[in-house]
Formats: C-alpha cells, sequence, structure tokens
C-alpha cells in the first residue's frame, strides 16, 4: 500500500540516491587510486618540475611528460641486481612453500592424526603467521650469521618460505576439504596408492587455488622488509631494502622515489589483481570464505 | 555443521600422513620454534658480543617497564592503532554496504578499491611522504594551509594512521562484503514487507547477523597493526624526535642498532605476549572452523 502511494514520487528519489551513492563509490575508488597516480604523474616529471608543476600535476596538461626518470632509475645496476634479488627469494620462497605446505595441507585434510588433533596442528601452523616478525628476526639474524648466511638471498628465501609456509598449509587444507571425495575413493578402491591420489587427482582438482594461493605469497614476499633489511646489506638487497637505501644517501628527491615506489608497487598490486577470489580467505587465514 | 561434515568426510588411516606433514612441521621448528626458544635465553642475559653473556634473571623486563622510550612506544603503537583500526572497520563497512547494491562499473570500483592492499609497505611510506611533505607535496597543494603533517609530533602519528587506513581499509571493505552477500535475502524481504527504514533494517537485521565477521576482523586487524614497523620506518623514520617511533621500531634499534640484544629479546618476548593474547580470542573461534 504505501509503496504504491509515492510511486511517481519514490522513483526520481530512488534515482537520486543511486546516483548518489555511485558517485561515492566513484570517490572512494578515487581515494583509493590517488598515491598510484601521483606516483605515476611525479615519476614523468623533471626534477624541477616535481616542485614547480601545482596541485594534482595532470600530464600533458601541466607539464611535458619524460621517460628519463625511468631510464635512468633502471639502468642503474643496483636497481637491476635488486630486483634479479627481489624476483628470486620471491620465487624460490613461493617454491619451497607450497613443496612443503601443499602435502601437510592434504594430511591435515584427508587423514586423521590421533596424538594431536588435527585441528590443533591446523592452528599450530596459523599460530606461527600471527607472530610478530620483530621477536624473530634478531635470533634469525645471529643463527645465519653463524651459518655464515648475512647477506646472501639463501637466508632470504629461508626467513620467507617459513612466513609464507602456514599460509599455503591453512588454504590449500581448507581446498582439499571441500574437494569432493568421490573421485579419491573410487581410485583408492582401484588400489592407487596416497601418494598417486595426491598427484593424479587432488593437484589438478586444486590447481586454481594453488596458483593463487601462489601469486599471493609472491607478492608477499616481494614485500617483506624487515627481515631483508637486517640480513641484505650490498649483495642480498631486495626492491624495498633498495628502495630505502636511496632515501638516506640522496635525500629527498621525489621524481627517483616516485619510480621506485612504482617499480616495488607494480608487481605484488597487479599479482594479486589475478588472484581476487582468494584474497579474503587468503588474508582472513581461512577464518572466511569470500 | 562441523559434525554433520564430519560424518560424510572420510579420514583415512595410513602411515604415509607423516610423510606428508613432517616436513613442514620440522621447517617450522627450525626456522620459528628454534629462534623463540633462542630469544628466550637471550632476555635473561645481559649480551656482550665478543665478551660472553651474564646471567641477570629478569632485569631485562624489568627495563621494559621502566625504560621511558619503551613506554612511549608502546603509547604511541596503541594511539596510531586504535585510531587506524576504528576508522578502517567503520569505513570499511560503510563502503560494504556501498558496494552491496547494484550499480555500474561495480565490478571495476571494487578491483580499484582493492588495489592498495598489496602495494609494498616500505614503499607507501616513501610515496605518502611525498604526499604530505610540506613543500610542494600533494596535500598542501590542494588545500590553502600549511600543514606541518610530518613536523608536528601528534600530526605525524596520524598521518601514519592515515596510511595504515588507506592500506588496510579494502580488507575491511572485501570481508564485510562478502560477509554482506552471503546473507540471505529472504530476511531483507520479511523486513522490507515490516516497512522498516534502512536504517533500522541495518542496525537490527544486518548488524547482528555479520558481528561474528565484525570481530574476527577487528581481531585480525589488532594482531596485525601491532606489528606496525615499514610504514613509521619509511613515512617519519620514527620522528620527529621520537614521536612515531613505534615499538617494532624501538625493538628493532635495540636489537640490530645498538645490539642491546637481550634487552630487545626482553621487549619482542612482551610484544609476543600482548599479540598472543589478542589472537587466542580469535584462536577460540577458528579451532571450531577447523574441526
Amino acid at each position: 500500500m504505501k509503496g504504491k502511494e509515492d510511486g511517481g514520487l519514490s522513483s526520481t528519489r530512488r534515482r537520486t540516491k543511486s546516483v548518489i551513492i555511485l558517485i561515492l563509490a566513484i570517490a572512494a575508488a578515487l581515494w583509493a587510486f590517488m598515491p598510484f597516480y601521483w606516483a605515476l604523474s611525479t615519476s614523468l616529471r623533471s626534477p624541477l618540475e616535481t616542485f614547480t608543476v601545482a596541485g594534482l600535476g595532470v600530464p600533458f596538461v601541466q607539464f611535458k611528460p619524460t621517460l628519463a626518470n625511468w631510464i635512468d632509475q633502471l639502468s642503474i645496476g643496483e636497481t637491476q641486481r635488486a630486483l634479479v634479488n627481489s624476483t628470486i627469494v620471491a620465487v624460490f620462497s613461493t617454491i619451497i612453500a607450497l613443496i612443503l605446505g601443499i602435502p601437510a595441507a592434504y594430511a591435515l585434510a584427508r587423514f586423521r592424526f590421533f596424538t594431536i588433533k588435527n585441528r590443533d596442528i591446523t592452528v599450530w601452523f596459523l599460530s606461527q603467521r600471527v607472530l610478530p616478525p620483530v621477536v624473530t628476526v634478531i635470533p634469525f639474524f645471529l643463527m645465519m650469521r653463524s651459518a655464515r648466511l648475512l647477506d646472501t638471498r639463501t637466508a632470504l628465501i629461508l626467513a620467507n618460505a617459513t612466513f609464507i609456509l602456514p599460509f599455503v598449509v591453512v588454504i590449500m587444507r581448507q581446498t582439499f576439504a571441500d574437494l569432493p571425495l568421490e573421485l579419491e575413493e573410487s581410485a583408492l578402491v582401484d588400489g592407487a596408492t596416497h601418494l598417486s591420489i595426491l598427484r593424479n587427482i587432488s593437484l589438478p582438482l586444486a590447481a586454481p587455488a594453488i596458483a593463487a594461493t601462489a601469486l599471493i605469497i609472491l607478492a608477499f614476499t616481494w614485500n617483506e622488509f624487515l627481515f631483508a633489511l637486517t640480513i641484505g646489506s650490498r649483495q642480498a638487497v631486495t626492491i624495498p631494502v633498495h628502495m630505502a637505501g636511496a632515501v638516506d644517501t640522496r635525500g629527498v628527491q621525489f621524481w627517483f622515489m616516485a619510480v621506485r615506489a612504482l617499480v616495488a608497487m607494480l608487481p605484488p598490486t597487479l599479482l594479486a589483481l589475478f588472484a581476487q577470489r582468494y584474497i579474503v580467505r587468503g588474508l582472513t587465514l581461512g577464518a572466511l570464505k569470500g | 555443521m562441523s559434525q554433520a561434515e564430519g560424518g560424510v568426510r572420510a579420514l583415512w588411516k595410513s602411515k604415509i600422513k607423516f610423510a606428508f606433514l613432517i616436513p613442514a612441521v620440522v621447517w617450522v621448528l627450525i626456522f620459528t620454534i628454534f629462534p623463540l626458544i633462542y630469544s628466550l635465553r637471550m632476555s635473561f642475559f645481559n649480551i656482550r658480543i665478543g665478551q660472553g653473556d651474564v646471567f641477570i634473571g629478569l632485569t631485562n623486563f624489568a627495563r621494559v617497564f621502566t625504560n621511558e622510550q619503551a613506554r612511549s612506544a608502546a603509547l604511541v603503537t596503541l594511539k596510531i592503532v586504535v585510531v587506524a583500526v576504528a576508522v578502517e572497520l567503520v569505513l570499511g563497512l560503510a563502503l560494504a554496504v556501498l558496494f552491496n547494491r547494484v550499480m555500474p562499473a561495480r565490478g571495476l570500483l571494487r578491483t580499484i578499491l582493492t588495489m592498495p592492499l598489496f602495494a609494498t609497505p616500505i614503499a607507501i611510506g616513501y610515496l605518502f611522504f611525498t604526499i604530505f611533505y610540506e613543500e610542494g607535496g600533494l596535500i598542501n597543494g590542494l588545500i590553502p594551509w600549511k600543514v606541518p603533517w610530518l613536523s608536528d609530533p601528534g600530526l605525524a602519528a596520524l598521518s601514519i594512521s592515515m596510511v595504515d587506513i588507506w592500506q588496510w581499509t579494502p580488507f575491511c571493505f572485501l570481508v564485510f562484503l562478502a560477509a554482506l552477500q552471503g546473507l540471505s535475502d529472504e530476511l531483507y524481504e520479511a523486513a522490507m514487507i515490516e516497512a522498516s527504514s534502512g536504517w533500522q533494517i541495518f542496525r537490527y537485521i544486518t548488524l547482528p547477523l555479520i558481528q561474528p565477521t565484525i570481530v574476527i576482523v577487528l581481531l585480525l586487524r589488532l594482531a596485525e597493526a601491532l606489528k606496525l614497523f615499514d610504514i613509521p620506518f619509511s613515512l617519519t623514520g620514527g620522528g620527529p624526535g621520537t614521536a612515531t617511533q613505534v615499538y617494532s621500531l624501538f625493538t628493532y634499534r635495540t636489537g640490530l642498532r645498538f645490539f642491546d640484544l637481550g634487552f630487545a629479546s626482553a621487549l619482542s618476548y612482551v610484544m609476543l605476549v600482548v599479540v598472543m593474547i589478542i589472537v587466542s580470542f580469535f584462536f577460540r573461534h577458528l579451532r571450531q572452523i577447523y574441526d
């Protein structure tokens, strides 16, 4: 009844309301995007223009964009080495975490452990993830010093694989638990081994989740700073540490800082875009499905 | 729910389960538990590199509670985290409600909103340094005042909160949006027939239903935000003075810049206990999910 009474009026009102909602949503997206835009705009200016161009600094309108800063920064040997280091560390940490984590996740999803319950093992893995890194960084530093692994990529791979392993276990455990059992059971009846079932049935079915998990943990490893700062000083410098070094030695150079920020941020940001469907589950450690 | 699942779910018995599980367990023991024990031992000693360690009992822990810098580090961390997490939850929920409606380009706008999440924190810190910079920075270039974002102690802490809000509101938004989309339509239709206002529906139906999700997000954000290191390191360097020297940064400097390893270990253990108290609430909830 009430709805019919003011039908004509409410449709205009509803339209106004949806326009307002759209405007608010666009404002929120702009807020999220603004720093990326600012970095891009700054990176395309000459050093002088980073100070003289006012306000939003729209390329082509307020200044003529140049790639000089990009060419300058990317041609430095140090930048290239940091890019190589970051890539190697991220890829190898991810591989180790997947190789160790996937079978463990499968075991927790499909087998029953008796002395310690499955759920307690899972939560134990998870508790590693919430550990403040500053708690382990000092003993880890001393361990690596004794092992003569300071300033090596190996040390960074060991550290990062440890951080991301719980992610793999928790996310993949849920993925395996969600897979239908019938195929695996009938393969068991046919006499297949558990290892071949994991390899030939469960892994292919879980492939999309594995890919998404890999992207998320690659991004995490790429972004890691505290351990990289502590362990890598010259040879094993990663992109985040390289970024920090630039500021200490040369003061505030907006134009270079913008390039470096984008070089650092773009790979993880783009990788994560492909894993959108798994982000909620990944970041809440499997506590919530999204 | 989980019991019914347990009935259907086959849990196999075979020795191979140990071969699957143990490598991962051993790895974590070596690289996490061993350092933790090592660090606990150090916290009872006065460590002097090259001169041997002296056992000093709980002295390092006593210092944590009496040291002026430790106290100010704890307070500023708390201040930054409380402001940031409160705003993230409210803003994230508001955005989720907003995006839970049909609108043009929703997918694209949602994707853009998630971009801050995985952006390298250290890079973000330096980038926001240029955004907050007093002369020629983005914000002061757009507003008619010269706000001392990074040189005023209070504003510097607020700036760190603002960066954290920028990066982590999308996380709250995504989780809340997923929760809202999981609610049943029937409930809303029933509420519409009762002709409640939008606010009443939100207050008396939506909010209670997603309350468990809100609690999880709150605990996760608190545990995560207390680790705060990269942003203060890059945005303010802990300054001006020690105004934004957060707890992790102070611990890091104590241990790895001044090599007061015993004190740093005690500092980190106190932090560990605080974080563990927060996440134990979270784990209580999680155990049920993982059963």
